[in-house]
């Protein structure tokens, strides 16, 4: 029976099974997907997960990776399979200031990265919203991005190399490509791979030197589409922030009633938080550029923050905006698109228009520097009425971007919750080549299955409702 | 089961994630139903009659909560946590049985008559060399020794003392304030309560009694015993009142932060509820009084200690106060050393150290880990079960560091002061 097999290598404790414990491992950070796992799972060392994917190659049956649950696309939902959670490898294995890298387990939280090489004046760039909690192995799973990654890449930019467990219990080491190597860059291939080609046993990424000096701005705007006008005027002048983000009205609301008030004037239709940082000397004319090029698309106010509390005071409240929402209503839908940043003003025009048109309470939160926009919305859902027209709204929205030549996803991944939309981005000839992509790690499909690509493109895993657990 | 009320507060979480990394359980044991988000999803559960009140696993998870709260300061929906956990442990309380251990603590301290043989008691035992030759025992006694051991100071002080007639009133104060006495603090830490008198006096406030005054009723409410606390609320409301005390200076973290919220307590008490809003109004840490007026320095000396500040939770957390401890340690003049995640909890979370011992005990290790690698000679930190906690933790592992309350310092720093 695999739960008692599952239990011998990692204890009882470190196997879950009654259907009570496993409520919370239900859903991700996107509760609009709850998927029953038969038995959840957590080995604590590199052979306990080696020996585990063993044993559930030789039962065969299929399993979710899981980091720490905050994913925001259904893609660490486990329907009636294994989940099996990485949280506990959690050691950071090497961190080398002279060459500048650490090798994680995948269990790493973002932020303890940043902590250890914090004493070395370096940080790990990529900087998710719920870099607090995240894990590096469901960074790398879904090639997460974050505010600064407008100027420092996203995950792919920082990983160096992977040793890879397949599912189908090799184990192949990756490496990113470098001007010396030769052959195909199955590392690119692994990272966004949202899980469903294998788990990494651990990652060896870039260390970033803290830069010399930072200068964070917060601008004002009565309007949503002056604030996207500053963003495009402020990056045609050739300014490149290290990050660009925008909040709407009712975004603002919700921070500034929560523990994390950041200070944002709750009259203002937007703000936009710009972030400069490099070597001293030409940040003044930067910051000159910005608060000019701000105030001439229509900024009432463009302050800087005075020291590192405000700036991190004013990041917070940024970063924590998705869980603020939460007290507007019960549930929320996060969304993640990209569009042409030129064309961010049109676009939010429509996407509150489709707002209104649908009754439904969009929120904007978004990297505006790179045009990923962030749609939420807060809704019941409990009130089916409500459901079906957010549910209506996002779907208007999502084909508003890739109708404005933009795509689905900038960093959340596609996961369950977009599948659907994979049809109107891609060619069944491009999905049919994903798929064999797909092969190449995990023939057999029991990698997170029926995820990322519609099922009726791969041959998809079949039901294992008659595997005995 | 019958489907039931939901949890209020509970429809404010979204299953974020972001109170993970904030959670000394989650650190210690990697699942998530020993998280917060884990936890609310079980105590919604519970509330709507989806799972049994029964289910010993999940009644384990929630046993293993510390109360700590950290999870609160964390959250960026603003779910009121500890209120649900109080409000889920008194149903709780009801189809599954508390522990015998702490059924046995909440009796004594509901009985002022009984609580002051204990305390006479363990006095009399901390006064010999037994608490010391027993604090390396393995299990509950061990660290019960430890922790009695921990509270002895040089000198003893628990007669009221003269305030010194030197004290000079700062301007335009003198403020009305009465001092809780609190269970454990009068019991084994009255030495420190005399230095909060002292100290407020010498920072211009009129320090009163309130005699009458029993048990904040904390540790019941933490157990599932909201009839019992309510009850110990009414009695020191009343009291309180009697003393014409404008404030209420607490110098325990966790009994203050039960005091501010007997207004939420006695919601549903018609003939009670305003009295004990406007009650929980005037209750102040001590250190929140003190960093309000100044409070007046001590010049640094060069044998200044090395002091570091560990924060307790339901001051940071409960009752949202950060700074003000710091202002009071800065006062004396000694040499401030952060602590790293002075922000998790240490592990004692009143009963729990007894009820949930290795748990505790493996929430503690990385906290005395980093008191040992700032050096410090002090831990500072204002309320007794961590002192004993922490103090504990200090003597089993040898370490010099001794824990004292912040108060407790200052007033050393006056005393030196007036001596040199």
């Amino acid at each position: 029976m695999l739960q008692r097999e599952l239990e011998a290598i990692v204890g009882e404790r470190n196997v879950l099974w009654r259907a009570s414990e496993l409520l919370v491992y239900e859903n991700d950070a996107l509760p609009g997907y709850r998927r029953r796992p038969r038995l959840a799972v957590f080995p604590g060392t590199r052979d306990e997960v080696i020996a585990v994917v063993a044993a559930l190659w030789r039962a065969g049956m299929p399993f979710v990776p899981r980091g720490a649950g905050t994913g925001l696309s259904g893609g660490a939902v486990a329907d009636d399979i294994v989940v099996l959670g990485l949280q506990r490898l959690k050691q950071v294995l090497a961190l080398n200031a002279g060459a500048r890298t650490a090798t994680v387990e995948p269990g790493v939280v973002n932020a303890t990265l940043t902590k250890a090489a914090t004493p070395f004046g370096l940080h790990y760039a990529p900087d998710p919203s719920s870099q607090t909690a995240c894990t590096i192995g469901g960074n790398v799973a879904e090639n997460a991005g974050g505010p600064h990654c407008l100027k420092y890449g996203v995950t792919l930019n920082h990983v160096l190399a992977a040793t890879v467990l397949l599912p189908n219990g090799e184990i192949i080491a990756l490496e990113a490509p470098r001007a010396d190597r030769a052959g195909y860059d199955l590392m690119g291939a692994f990272v966004g791979s949202e899980g469903c080609f294998g788990v990494a046993l651990d990652v060896t990424v870039r260390l970033t030197p803290n830069p010399e000096q930072v200068v964070t701005l917060l601008s004002v705007f009565s309007s949503l589409d002056d604030a996207a006008r500053a963003v495009s005027a402020v990056i045609a002048e050739g300014v490149l922030p290290s990050a660009f983000e925008m909040m709407d009205n009712p975004t603002i609301r919700a921070v500034e009633a929560s523990i994390y008030a950041a200070g944002y004037p709750l009259d203002a239709a937007a703000v936009l938080l710009t972030e400069l940082d490099g070597a001293a000397a030409g940040i003044a004319e930067d910051v000159q550029i910005v608060e000019r090029l701000s105030r001439a698309c229509g900024a009432t106010d463009v302050r800087t923050a005075t020291d590192a509390a405000d700036r991190a005071r004013l990041w917070q409240g940024r970063k924590k905006a998705f869980g603020a929402l939460g007290r507007i209503a019960p549930d929320l839908v996060v969304q993640d698109a990209v569009v042409p940043r030129t064309r961010l003003a049109p676009i939010l025009a429509k996407i509150a228009e489709i707002g209104q048109r649908l009754n439904v309470r969009l929120c904007n939160v978004f990297h505006a520097g790179d045009g990923n926009l962030h749609p939420c919305i807060p809704y019941d859902a409990s009130d089916a009425d409500e459901s079906a027209r957010v549910h209506a709204a996002m779907k208007e929205v999502m084909e508003l971007c890739i109708a404005e030549g933009g795509s689905i996803t900038g960093e959340h991944g596609v996961g369950s919750d977009k599948m659907a939309y994979m049809d109107r981005l891609f060619a069944t000839e491009s999905l049919d080549a994903m798929c064999r992509l797909r092969d190449a790690f995990d023939a057999e499909r029991r990698a997170n299955p029926g995820k990322v690509i519609p099922s009726r493109h791969c041959r998809e895993w079949m039901s294992v409702r008659g595997v005995e657990a | 089961m019958t489907a039931r009320a939901p949890l209020p507060g509970s429809e404010l979480c979204v299953h974020c994630g972001f109170c993970l990394q904030a959670c000394p359980t989650y650190l210690a044991l990697d699942d998530e139903n020993d998280s917060p988000r884990g936890r609310i999803v079980l105590m919604k559960a519970l509330a709507a009659g989806t799972i049994a009140d029964t289910d010993p696993f999940v009644g384990l998870h929630l046993d293993q909560c510390l109360g700590c709260r950290a999870c609160e300061t964390a959250c960026p929906a603003g779910v009121p946590y500890g209120q649900m956990l109080e409000a889920t442990r008194e149903r709780q309380a009801s189809v599954r049985p508390t522990p015998l251990v702490a059924r046995l603590v909440l009796r004594v301290f509901e009985r002022p008559v009984v609580l002051g043989i204990v305390m006479f008691g363990a006095r009399v035992l901390r006064a010999t060399r037994l608490p010391w030759l027993l604090a390396k025992l393995p299990g509950r006694i061990g660290a019960s020794m430890a922790m009695l051991a921990s509270t002895r100071r040089p000198g003893g002080g628990r007669a009221r003392v003269a305030l010194p007639s030197s004290t000079v009133p700062a301007a335009g104060t003198l403020t009305k304030v009465a001092t809780l006495d609190g269970c454990v603090m009068e019991g084994l830490f009255a030495s420190t309560n005399r230095a909060t008198e002292r100290v407020l006096a010498i920072n211009g406030f009129a320090v009163t009694a309130a005699p009458g005054q029993q048990c904040c009723g904390a540790l019941h409410v933490h157990a599932g015993d909201a009839d019992a606390a309510r009850a110990l609320a009414r009695v020191n409301i009343a009291a309180f009142e009697q003393s014409g005390a404008a404030l209420i200076a607490v110098n325990s973290a966790g009994c203050g932060a039960m005091l501010k919220e007997y207004g939420h307590l006695l919601k549903d008490d018609a003939a009670w509820r305003e009295r004990a809003t406007l009650f929980s109004k005037r209750v102040k840490d001590v250190t929140e009084l003190l960093a309000d007026v100044g409070p007046r320095a001590v010049t640094p000396s060069a044998d200044a200690p090395r002091v570091t500040y560990d924060a307790p939770c339901h001051l940071l957390h409960a009752q949202r106060i950060a700074d003000a401890p710091l202002r009071v340690l800065r006062a004396t003049g000694a040499t401030l050393i952060p602590l790293p995640d002075a922000e998790q909890c240490c592990g004692s979370a009143g009963l729990y150290s007894l009820v949930e011992p290795s748990l505790s005990l493996r929430v503690l290790s990385p906290k005395l880990a980093h008191i040992a690698n700032t050096g410090a000679q002090v831990v500072a930190t204002g309320n007794p079960g961590c002192l004993m906690h922490i103090g504990a933790g200090l003597v089993r592992s040898g370490a010099h560091a001794v824990a004292r309350h912040p108060v407790e310092l200052l007033d050393d720093a006056y005393a030196a002061e007036r001596t040199s």
